[in-house]
């Protein structure tokens, strides 16, 4: 689907002066920090949703009760998770 | 304007302006580099690189970009156009453009090196970086190696992934080697390293253990590390070295009393780029000192060197095995704000220098070091012509592979918009290129060599602003900053180095899915290069093996173009220039080393020697073989696709 069509801008926004300096700075000096706390918590989801993989697909492994409760907080990011799973990875991935 | 003659003017703006100076005899200062780098960057960046964007690529702000298609919350993320140039800056900026420059201009003066500096980003630079996110951004954010493994052949993925690690290995063997000269040979710095270390850990341990507030961390870490740099010189006076320069010069006097005083091996730099070595005097003469002997011409390495190499591993080992948050991050963090602080200041002090202090803004070193740019080649001696060798030496200031490796892995699948890839690709080379003008500038108002010379520069041009009193703290800041920026990258390369191993060999050896041992033999292999001892054939190599990448980044995006049947000459043109460049400065270097480290006269420790000049040679090697199996690839590739365009490529042509 285009971005037209979804009612997205059609060009990039403007930014004022000091919030582009605000901007800048913080990409130089946190964004890969806040870049690998997300990777971790990545990480964290493909556990969780392991454990509760069973009951997603209709297969209970572990005690469904338990694993039940969890399911509200896995569904959000099952989509997310396919396309991390599922994409071709090689070496260079694993670089930056 | 049409772009021929774009192509023209820019071509011959930077040649017609320092060609006229060095003609006419006018005295170069900071301002004018200042200026001319500025005006050079707005032109080719207003009428070269956005007609490109705009004609050639056709960006489209409309298009939907990997980020937004692929949306994962972690690799694919859309990022606001600033953050991203921030952040795809910091991953490219490392000693590169700093190093290089500073070696250039001591090996042929800084007229050839400002020439290719302003030429190379202008035509070659900003192109490899910008077409390297845009290749990989028109094939849904695939890395260069998959993209070539559909558009090439699968074998180019292999080929590309051994190129890559023997790359980083020649990286991380350039950046130990000059670290380890610059700890051994000023007492100043050790306590500034020393101190940064240990911050990273207490950071580290503030921010994600103690949760305390990043603003106050921030605050407690960069300063006590910067006051800390900048104490190594406390005390000194004309009578002698302070407090913290006599205990670090005791502690390698006894640490040289383990061999009682010998070296462990000697070698010779014949173009005297090795930090080690001392610039001349005022008589033009180098002095002989503990560890050189100007009437031989030989560098001795001394048991401390080998310590501080020692001491090099183990804080990269750190950074490489323990948790990121716990160390690397932090050095990183800390890092950047002192990098920032000493380099915004140097650059406000390059401006104001030729106002407030006309002597110190003056440049202190020829403009020409070699008459004839070094093309009086004589068999059985080492060669540095200016062609090739000027262009692998100043390696990122001009063009970087490593540039197109972060351009195409990571921040192509953050890019929010298409047409945000010219600022975030494109800025970031010619910021990059600002870097190398400024360790220009630093070098050459300096007058020595080396990065002592780098150094030295920094604390004439934050003296300006601080006084004179300040020049000496300044100085030692210099190297501070030189060091964090060379650490930051040689742990990120070594904790690269270690995934990569595991990843190819862990499958079929075991033992190598033990990060330890994959990161031990790692250091191990960067060591075998550190012997060879004659650290500028090993900053050449990485030099070449550096631009070959981006070559390849480039030779891979002409393929691409000519499958989408775009114009391909404003990144062929270059890409052939740089690849020929590359290939023959590899064959020079083997040269070089055979001449030079394996037919040298028997000195202490000639087969430790040995074994590192003959890794170096088979490196070589490695990589011209590499490369030339990449371009034969290529060429059947280009043909094809000059036949009819390809199917693998099909969804990016009509994209």
């Amino acid at each position: 689907m285009s971005e037209e069509k979804r009612g997205a801008p059609k060009t990039p926004p403007k930014a004022g002066f000091f919030d582009k300096v605000k901007e800048v700075l913080y990409g130089m000096a946190a964004h890969d920090m806040s870049r690998y706390a997300v990777r971790t918590r990545a990480s964290m989801e493909h556990l969780f949703i392991l454990i509760t993989m069973g009951d997603l697909i209709g297969v209970p492994i572990l005690p469904p009760y338990y694993s039940l409760r969890l399911l509200p907080y896995v569904v959000p990011n099952v989509a997310t998770w396919k396309r991390r799973m599922l994409r071709e990875k090689d070496i260079s991935d694993a670089m930056f | 304007m049409k772009t021929s003659t774009t192509v023209v003017l820019l071509f011959l703006i930077p040649i017609v302006v320092f060609g006229g100076i060095v003609a006419f005899g006018i005295k170069m200062n900071t301002l004018i580099v200042v200026l001319a780098g500025a005006v050079e960057t707005y032109l080719a960046y207003r009428f070269y690189a956005k007609t490109l964007d705009r004609d050639v690529i056709q960006t489209d702000a409309k298009k939907a970009t990997p980020a937004k298609l692929y949306m994962d919350g972690v690799d694919f993320m859309p990022t606001s156009r600033g953050v991203l140039y921030g952040y795809h800056f910091k991953s490219i900026a490392a000693a590169g453009p700093i190093v290089g420059v500073i070696t250039a201009a001591t090996l042929w003066g800084w007229f050839p090196s400002i020439l290719w500096l302003a030429l190379g980003v202008t035509f070659i630079g900003w192109v490899a970086d910008y077409s390297a996110i845009v290749i990989s951004i028109r094939n849904d954010g695939n890395s260069l190696s998959a993209i070539a493994y559909r558009l090439i052949a699968p074998r180019t993925r292999t080929i590309l992934f051994i190129f890559i690690f023997f790359y980083l290995l020649l990286i991380a063997g350039a950046f130990v080697g000059i670290m380890t000269a610059l700890m051994a040979a000023r007492p100043d710095v050790p306590l500034g390293i020393l101190v940064l270390a240990i911050m990273a850990l207490i950071g580290g341990q503030m921010l994600y253990r103690w949760k305390l507030d990043l603003i106050v961390v921030t605050v407690v870490t960069v300063l006590i590390t910067i006051v800390a740099m900048s104490l190594g010189p406390v005390g000194q006076s004309s009578a002698g070295p302070g407090p913290i320069q006599k205990a670090v010069a005791g502690f390698n006097k006894a640490i040289d009393g383990i061999t009682g005083g010998r070296a462990v091996m000697e070698v010779i730099d014949p173009t005297y780029a090795d930090p080690r070595v001392p610039p001349p005097g005022p008589n033009g003469i180098r002095p002989t000192t503990a560890i050189f002997d100007a009437a031989t011409g030989v560098i001795k390495t001394m048991p401390n060197y080998l310590f501080w190499a020692l001491f090099i591993f183990v804080f990269s080992y750190l950074g490489a095995t323990l948790p990121i948050w716990r160390f690397a991050q932090p050095v990183n963090y800390i890092g950047f704000w002192i990098t920032l602080i000493a380099i915004g200041l140097s650059s406000l002090g390059a401006i104001l220098a030729p106002f407030i202090s006309p002597a110190t803004a003056a440049f202190n070193m020829p403009a020409i070091k070699m008459p004839d740019f070094g093309f009086n080649l004589a068999a059985g001696k080492p060669w540095q012509p200016l062609w090739p060798m000027l262009f692998v030496t100043i390696a990122c200031g001009s063009i970087s592979g490593w540039h197109s490796l972060v351009g195409s892995t990571n921040t192509s699948r953050q890019l929010e918009y298409e047409t945000d890839a010219l600022p975030v690709g494109g800025g970031g080379m010619f910021s990059e290129n600002w870097l190398a003008l400024l360790s220009l500038i630093a070098v050459a108002i300096a007058g020595g060599a080396g990065a002592g010379a780098f150094a030295a520069g920094i604390g004439k041009l934050l003296g300006v602003i601080f006084g004179k009193e300040f020049i000496s703290y300044g100085t030692a800041l210099g190297f501070g900053t030189f060091m964090v920026i060379v650490l930051t990258v040689t742990q990120l390369v070594f904790r690269v180095m270690r995934v990569t191993l595991t990843e190819w060999v862990g499958g079929a050896v075991p033992v190598f899915k033990n990060m330890h041992v994959t990161s031990i033999f790692s250091m191990l292999l960067t060591v075998l290069l550190l012997l060879s001892g004659t650290w500028v054939y090993l900053w050449q190599l990485f030099g070449a093996s550096n631009q070959l990448m981006a070559a390849l980044s480039m030779l891979l995006v002409t393929v691409w173009l000519r499958s989408v049947g775009k114009n391909t000459s404003f990144i062929g043109i270059p890409m052939l220039f740089m690849f020929i460049t590359t290939m023959f400065s590899i064959l020079v270097t083997a040269h070089n080393l055979y001449v030079s480290v394996l037919t040298a006269p028997a000195f202490t420790g000639r087969g430790i020697v040995e074994v590192g000049g003959w890794a170096m040679i088979l490196l070589s090697a490695l990589l011209f073989i590499a490369a030339l199996f990449i371009a034969w690839d290529a060429l059947k590739a280009w043909q094809k696709y000059g036949a009819a365009p390809g199917p693998s490529v099909a969804t990016a042509a009509t994209r």
